[in-house]
């Protein structure tokens, strides 16, 4: 047969069991849990088998993905309750019933599906952007950087907005206002740019309430971090600069 | 699922057009097995406390040779032994850990100065431990100097 495992080049099927936690903000007050047994092909990740619910068994369940690649940052969720890009965990790790759940630590919209704006906001606090106080002139080139310039930022740089992070840390659970991993790390990444001349302004932001001196090095974030880019790292070492540029500030004038 | 998340967290600055859930964390959360260790690691704040107090109590007993007697025999009990037992477990568990997420905290460069790969300064947190220890136990044994 055509359909069959086997002329698809999959092994053998395996029936398993889905708990997934449903939520129709129309009709429920909180969320509740769904499970579903279906069958599975050995090779599949876990958003195969969201993919195969939703096409063959309930068209109502709602879940973020895209790339199916770990580069697009959409499909995290909570499997057997830790943070996981669904389209990079396979089902063979997990045992005859897994769990799917919404990444911790957000609102649910629906579903699946968390409420990720308030994760935007707390990006835009950090000014993401190469900040320069005058932008050179079209005629005088590019501006170049080193391979070694590059690599002193390059891995916090690596982040695909996934949130994993915020669902892992403990102080974003309970510090509604915490600016959290990826947001820091994308913030202490533009500082570490040579073409950057924004850190003034950043670390100013990263000695105000709720960043850099709010986290408790729990490490989850890197923990958790499919593309290592080390948010940990990144918000340890912004302490210290954040220090070091408030102790320079004394000592150097800075004009605005 | 359960409600340890806050209320808010991560609520958006303007809110969406649709209502949402509130923030859910898995019921077990804090008891796997590295948020345990990292509570355990949180928890060890409490041993410190109480050898604060053993401190204290070391120093009052300076202000005469029986107050200073009394406690070398306090400390022979049992339970002051196991205490001492625990603090040494609890400073080798810290150290440990702090020793293991120590180098990557350091920044790039300070300055001209750039710090040594992590490793080497792992290596050199390690050795620079076991020396102190080294020192302190010579001349609390009287060996040196």
């Amino acid at each position: 047969m055509a359909d069959s495992p086997e002329a698809r080049g999959g092994g053998e099927m395996r029936k398993r069991t889905f708990v997934i936690t449903r939520f129709d903000p129309d009709k429920d007050q909180v969320p509740k849990t769904q499970t579903y047994e279906i069958p599975c092909r050995p090779e599949w990740k876990v958003l195969d088998a969201l993919n195969f619910i939703k096409d063959e068994v309930d068209p109502t369940l709602s879940h973020r993905w895209s790339c199916r690649m770990a580069v697009c940052g959409s499909c995290g969720m909570n499997v057997n309750g830790e943070p996981k890009l669904t389209c990079k965990t396979s089902l063979a790790d997990y045992g005859d019933t897994v769990e799917v759940a919404p990444l911790s630590n957000f609102p649910i919209i629906r579903d699946l599906v968390i409420e990720m704006d308030g994760f935007m906001d707390k990006f835009k606090a950090v000014k993401p952007w190469v900040i320069v106080a005058k932008e050179k002139a079209a005629e005088e080139g590019t501006y170049r950087q080193s391979p070694e310039q590059l690599a002193v930022f390059k891995q916090f740089s690596m982040c695909i907005n996934c949130m994993l992070c915020y669902a892992a840390c403990p102080v974003v659970a309970k510090e509604p206002d915490f600016l959290g991993p990826a947001a820091i790390a994308l913030g202490h990444r533009y500082n570490m740019d040579s073409r950057d001349e924004g850190a003034a302004e950043r670390n100013e932001v990263f000695r105000g309430e709720g960043t850099v001196f709010h986290c408790s090095y729990a490490n989850e974030c890197s923990e958790v971090c499919p593309k290592n880019v080390d948010p940990a790292a990144a918000i340890n070492q912004a302490k210290l600069n954040a220090v070091i540029d408030w102790a320079t500030s004394f000592v150097v004038k800075r004009g605005k | 699922m359960a409600r340890f998340a806050d209320p808010h967290a991560m609520q958006p600055s303007t809110p969406g057009r649709t209502r949402t859930a509130p923030p859910q964390l898995p019921d077990d959360f804090w008891s796997r097995p590295r948020m345990r260790t990292y509570l355990l690691f949180d928890a060890t704040g409490i041993v410190y406390l109480l050898v604060g107090l053993v401190a204290l109590r070391v120093a009052w007993a300076l202000k005469s040779a029986e107050a200073w007697n009394a406690l070398l025999t306090s400390f022979a009990n049992p339970g002051y032994l196991l205490f001492h037992l625990i603090a040494l477990v609890s400073a080798i568990f810290v150290g440990v850990r702090f020793f293991r997420l120590f180098p990557k905290a350091q920044p790039a460069r300070i300055g001209p100065a750039k710090p040594p790969p992590r490793p080497v300064l792992h290596a050199m947190l390690y050795a620079a431990w076991i020396g102190i220890t080294v020192v302190l136990l010579a001349i609390l044994g009287g060996v040196w100097p």
